[in-house]
């Protein structure tokens, strides 16, 4: 082997490394592409920060494919109290950096920071009356996560994993710059509170199952983007960012977001189930009496079509013994005129927050105009209706994939518009 | 190559960590687990073997007190709704884990609540599973799963249960609707765990009847009221599949129940052990003089006082008045040898059976 042959595996290893348990391996997979990253001009993005449709690849059915890696930044600002005008400048500089050194693509870098409740409890002032944004809470009868509740989170995302782990490295201070352009350190207003990488796309699931939580048949499909083996996300079955979007008010433009880790235990969701009963609780058990999804769910198009099989679940219920997933969260998931509520950009990780071992688990960031709907299609989920209905459903078992995953943490936020992203106050002008 | 060099390092790692918890066990105790007894009777009968079990420790929060126990890894049958299916001990399986929880102020086994564990040694998560409701003729309704460990030494397990969904009346009415989770520590040696009593039944495996219930210093049990100490007027009481079914009317519902009318509630219990079976669906027709006066559901209810039952509110009972009671859904709880063939279960089917008032 060359020398430079070394180095440059070294090299490697060490971002690898650097990125942490969670996206090592996908870091290594995908750190052959040596072309040029495109740097940014800050002018020219757009004004919402959650606008990223537009700029991300799609599948052949026009089905948004998430940045391949992503970094949530935790983040909690030294200063008590408003922030002050220094504290303004010194964030809005590393952002401004960001956005000069890469090109809102996701071969450049997409990014968001979003503010929590506990953040606007250092103003006097109140969230203007239309801003939904309560503390997170516990939205089943049997989880008790830990709350998210730092100041903001910072979501970095790009399809390079160099791109994210050098934005992340400058952000933190451990480099001056990203793609040749210097970035001064968020870490001079905030400390970095918790730190979480991820994942997502065909072949990344599969080249992670090694992680705790996955049995070791090695059974997640190459094509699958997620660990559970399925496609999800499908265009018909998403909000539009604008219907997610805040119409009016001083955070017109701006969106809410919630982000919950869920940690998947998957060894009886492939060793235990046939797929008929993974796709009966993954989507409904009319999907597998149909023979409705053939392998990951590609031959779905734009759309699960789960919208027919809603209203017969309590009978599925009693029929099947099973229900699904995404048949019990859409029933909350439509307004009166059919649209759907939430976007989900949920992605994998192998990050087992607390510690350093690797155990599969989610990242789940979902935008909505108000966070009670987030909480309604949660609640939703949980079927306890269903429950009730036939003891084939019990309170996790045979009731979509609530007994494979474990919610850990969950964090309410506010994601402003562009305009407001810096430290705003609860009424920017 | 780097990703597979660093894979298969990976894995040979584990590998061995799992080798090193359990092979020894495996060596000897699969060896010693007899098969299936043939020609098993259509109900409940003498299991092949019968294995102790051992108090790891209990613990408190709000409304629960959860127990945890342990034993050789056991294989069972899983019930989710009609289907019936072997779960085999797995060469990795260290210990068979189990629960139970019961109400802090009555000791009132809890059967309904949903139950998860994780366990962690020196903070590392060991495993982590949803454990599926049991039913076995020593224990009666517990939680129960098997679980590899990481070899011994000293774990923790945390244990979630879950708010009750069933329906809760008299004192039992508003209380375990939170969730909650304790935390257990385990100290794990193979030289402990093998020395927990372990028999084999010989020739009177698989011949009807039921191993003694084991009583644990304790461990509150899960026996179903004596029909003697049930309230209410007892209607009378018929088995089907082994699953026998006591029926009490009382004058009025329990409190939490919004209605008015004479209550007829059905207690369940396995035959000879008279251990609650809990989470079926049951339906019944109370007939007077051929015309239907009730035709509906028995709804799952846990009360203090008739304990967990399955429960409907009729305009009266009358002398001669027949109740025929139908399971739509058989017990969906797990089975330890020897319950695998009765109530519903391998074998299948629970007929209807009528009660007539006296």
């Amino acid at each position: 082997m060359s020398t430079d042959g070394d180095r440059s595996r070294r090299a490697v290893l060490k971002a690898a490394v650097a990125l942490g348990g969670a996206s090592a391996l996908s870091a290594c997979l995908d750190r052959t592409d040596d072309d040029p990253v495109p740097t940014g001009d800050p002018a020219s993005k757009p004004p919402r920060q959650h606008a990223w449709r537009e700029y991300v690849r799609h599948d052949d059915h026009g089905n948004t494919q998430l940045p391949s890696h992503q970094i949530l930044l935790y983040l909690d600002f030294d200063v008590e109290g408003p922030p002050t005008d220094e504290d303004q400048e010194a964030l809005a500089a590393s952002l401004t950096a960001l956005d000069r050194a890469y090109a809102w693509r996701h071969e450049g870098l997409l990014h968001s920071l979003a503010y929590s409740p506990a953040y606007f409890d250092r103003f006097d002032a109140s969230l203007p009356e239309g801003i939904d944004l309560p503390e997170p809470t516990a939205l089943s009868p049997f989880e008790s996560p830990t709350f998210d509740r730092q100041d903001a989170v910072l979501h970095l995302a790009s399809d390079r994993a160099d791109v994210v782990l050098t934005a992340d490295r400058a952000l933190r201070g451990e480099r001056e710059t990203a793609n040749g352009v210097s970035v001064p350190p968020l870490t001079e207003v905030a400390t970095v509170a918790s730190r979480r990488t991820g994942f997502v796309g065909a072949g990344l699931p599969a080249a992670n199952q090694d992680a705790a939580g996955i049995p070791d048949s090695e059974p997640v499909p190459e094509a699958s983007p997620l660990f559970m083996g399925f496609e999800a996300g499908f265009r018909g079955n998403q909000a539009t960012e604008d219907y997610v979007t805040i119409e009016s008010g001083p955070f017109a433009g701006g969106t809410t977001k919630v982000i919950a880790n869920l940690r998947q235990r998957l060894d009886d969701w492939y060793d235990e189930q046939s797929e008929a009963e993974r796709v009966m609780e993954m989507f409904s058990p009319g999907h597998a009496e149909n023979g409705l999804v053939e392998g990951v769910g590609d031959n779905l198009g734009s759309s699960s079509g789960i919208d027919q099989f809603v209203d017969g679940i309590v009978d599925d219920a009693r029929e099947h013994g099973r229900v699904g997933h995404a048949q019990k969260a859409a029933r909350a998931n439509r307004d009166t005129d059919g649209n759907v509520r939430l976007l989900r950009r949920h992605f994998e990780s192998t990050d087992d927050i607390g510690s350093d071992q690797r155990v599969a688990s989610l990242h789940f960031p979902s935008l909505q105009r108000r966070i009670s709907a987030f909480e309604a299609v949660r609640r939703a989920m949980n079927g306890t209706d269903l429950t009730e209905a036939t003891p084939a459903i019990r309170q996790r078992v045979n009731n979509g994939i609530l007994e494979y995953i474990f919610v850990r943490r969950r964090g309410n936020f506010l994601v402003p518009p562009r305009r407001h992203r810096v430290l705003p106050t609860p009424r920017p002008e | 190559m780097k990703r597979r060099e660093l894979l298969r390092t990976g894995a040979a790692l584990s590998g061995a960590l799992t080798l090193a918890g359990c092979s020894r066990l495996m060596e000897t105790r699969a060896a010693g687990v007899p098969p299936v007894p043939e020609d098993r009777p259509d109900g409940v009968y003498l299991p092949s073997h019968v294995e102790g079990m051992e108090m790891v420790g209990t613990a408190s929060s709000g409304d629960y007190v959860v127990g945890l126990m342990y034993s050789y890894p056991h294989r069972f049958w899983n019930v989710n709704g009609e289907n019936v299916s072997l779960t085999e001990i797995d060469t990795d399986d260290a210990v068979h884990l189990m629960a139970s929880v019961w109400d802090a102020d009555t000791e009132a086994i809890l059967p309904d609540t949903g139950l998860s564990a994780e366990i962690y040694r020196n903070g590392s998560l060991v495993s982590q599973e949803a454990i599926y409701p049991m039913l076995s003729q020593p224990m009666g309704f517990h939680y129960g799963a098997n679980f590899g460990l990481d070899g011994e030494g000293t774990y923790a397990v945390r244990l979630s249960v879950g708010a009750v969904s069933t329906r809760r009346t008299g004192a039992f009415e508003g209380r375990f609707a939170d969730p909650a989770t304790v935390e257990i520590p385990f100290e794990y040696s193979e030289a402990a765990k093998e020395e927990i009593e372990f028999r084999t039944l010989d020739d009177r495996a698989g011949t009807p009847g039921a191993v003694d219930p084991m009583g644990m210093e304790g461990l509150p049990d899960s026996f179903a009221p004596p029909e003697s100490a049930l309230p209410g007027r007892v209607l009378g009481a018929a088995t089907s599949d082994d699953a026998r079914l006591v029926v009490t009317a009382l004058d009025g519902p329990p409190t939490g129940i919004d209605a008015e009318g004479t209550y007829l509630a059905v207690s369940a219990r396995t035959r000879y052990n008279r251990m609650v079976i809990p989470a079926m669906g049951l339906s019944g027709r109370l007939e007077r003089d051929g015309e239907a006066v009730y035709d509906g559901e028995f709804a799952r209810t846990l009360d203090p006082d008739l304990g967990y039952h399955y429960g409907a509110v009729v305009d009266g009972v009358e002398s001669g008045d027949t109740l025929t009671l139908s399971t739509t859904v058989q017990p969906q709880t797990a089975r330890h040898e020897g319950y695998e063939t009765a109530f519903g279960g391998v074998t299948g089917g629970m007929p209807d059976v009528t009660v007539e008032a006296p």
